[in-house]
C-alpha cells in the first residue's frame, strides 16, 4: 500500500474526529504500524510529517508505535487547545 | 499550555471499508454489477471504456464513475460516447479512489436505470489494490509494452482482480513481449484470473470482452 494514501487518511481520520476547526490545535497523532501491514515505516513517518506541517494543520508530529502483525490504526490525537493550564 | 489526548484506536481502512459494504449492497439491491478497472497509468482504460460504452450503449444502460488526479478529461472523453451521466471524481492528489467518493458518486446515478457500472480508477497499480470501493470485481490491465513481469512486481493488484485484460495487443509485433509469459506471471499470483487479450484500437478481441460484460449485465443480453 502507497504510504501517502495511507497518511492521507490518517488526517481525514483526525479531522472527522476533531473537526476542522481544531486542525491547528493538534500536536502529536500516534499510529500503531505492524510490520505485515505492506508499510514502510519511515515512509509513513515522512508523508505524514509532510502533511501535518502544512495547513490546515500547525506543526503536529507522528509518532508511531511499531507492532507485530498487520496492525495498521490510529491511536490516540493529542491537542494543544492553547489555554494556560489549570 | 492546556494538553488533551483523545483516544481513537480506530482501524485505519476500517470507515472506507464500511463504506464499501454500504456501496456493494445498494449496488445488489439493484442488481448492478460494478467494475472497478485499475491499471498503471497509460495502459488504455478510458480507450478501453470509451469502445466499451460506444458498442455495449446500443443495448445497455452504463454508468462511469471516472477517477482522476486532476482535470476532468478523462470523463469529457467518455462523455462522448454515452448519453447517460460520467461522474467525475478528481482526487486532487490522492493516488487511488475511496469508497466515499463512489458513494458521493452514485448519488447521482439512477441504478434503476442501470445495467452495468465502470469505475474507472486512477492510474496507479498500488494503492487502488488496497481500497474496496464496493465493486462486485477489480479489473487490471497491463499492456503489451509494459513487460511480462508486471503481475510479479505489482502481486496484490494481482491478487485482489478477478479479472485481466491484456492491452494494446496490436502493438506485439513492435515490442518484445511474450503473452503466454505474462499470462503464466500473473497466474501464479492468481490461478483463477480470467484473461482478455485486446486492442482497443484494432478491435482485437473485443468481442470477448463485451460477451463476458453482457453476460454480467444486470438484464443480461443474448450473445
Amino acid at each position: 500500500m502507497h504510504e501517502m494514501s495511507v497518511a492521507l487518511e490518517i488526517c481525514r481520520m483526525a479531522e472527522e474526529r476533531i473537526g476542522p476547526e481544531a486542525l491547528p490545535q493538534l500536536v502529536e497523532v500516534g499510529v500503531e504500524i505492524g510490520s505485515d501491514s505492506g508499510l514502510e515505516p519511515e515512509s509513513l513517518r515522512f508523508c505524514l510529517e509532510a502533511l501535518l506541517s502544512a495547513p490546515p494543520f500547525a506543526n503536529a508530529r507522528p509518532m508511531l508505535d511499531l507492532r507485530a502483525g498487520d496492525v495498521l490504526r490510529l491511536t490516540y490525537l493529542e491537542l494543544d487547545d492553547g489555554n494556560p493550564d489549570d | 499550555m492546556a494538553i488533551r489526548t483523545i483516544e481513537v484506536r480506530e482501524p485505519v481502512m476500517a470507515r472506507n471499508n464500511e463504506i464499501a459494504a454500504t456501496v456493494r449492497t445498494r449496488l445488489r439491491d439493484a442488481a448492478v454489477p460494478a467494475f472497478n478497472l485499475v491499471s498503471s497509468p497509460g495502459s488504455g482504460k478510458t480507450l478501453l471504456l470509451e469502445r466499451t460504452l460506444a458498442e455495449l450503449g446500443k443495448d445497455l444502460q452504463l454508468a462511469v464513475v471516472t477517477g482522476d488526479v486532476q482535470t476532468q478529461n478523462d470523463a469529457e472523453r467518455l462523455a462522448q460516447h454515452t448519453n447517460r451521466l460520467v461522474q467525475a471524481v478528481v482526487t486532487n492528489g490522492a493516488c487511488h479512489l475511496d469508497a466515499r467518493q463512489v458513494e458521493t458518486a452514485l448519488a447521482a446515478i439512477d441504478l434503476g436505470e442501470t445495467d452495468l457500472l465502470f469505475i474507472e480508477n486512477v492510474g496507479n497499480l498500488v494503492c487502488p489494490a488496497s481500497w474496496d470501493l464496493g465493486e462486485e470485481a477489480k479489473v487490471v490491465l497491463f499492456s503489451v509494452t509494459e513487460g511480462e513481469d508486471k503481475p510479479l512486481k505489482y502481486p496484490k493488484i494481482f491478487r485482489e482482480a478477478r479479472i485481466a485484460v491484456l492491452t494494446k495487443m496490436d502493438l506485439l509485433p513492435y515490442v518484445p513481449f511474450e503473452v503466454e509469459k505474462a499470462i503464466g506471471f500473473a497466474r501464479q499470483i492468481n490461478p483463477g484470473l480470467q484473461f482478455f487479450r485486446t486492442s482497443a484500437l484494432t478491435g482485437v478481441g473485443m468481442h470477448e470482452w463485451y460477451t463476458f460484460l453482457r453476460r454480467s449485465a444486470r438484464k443480461a443480453v443474448a450473445v
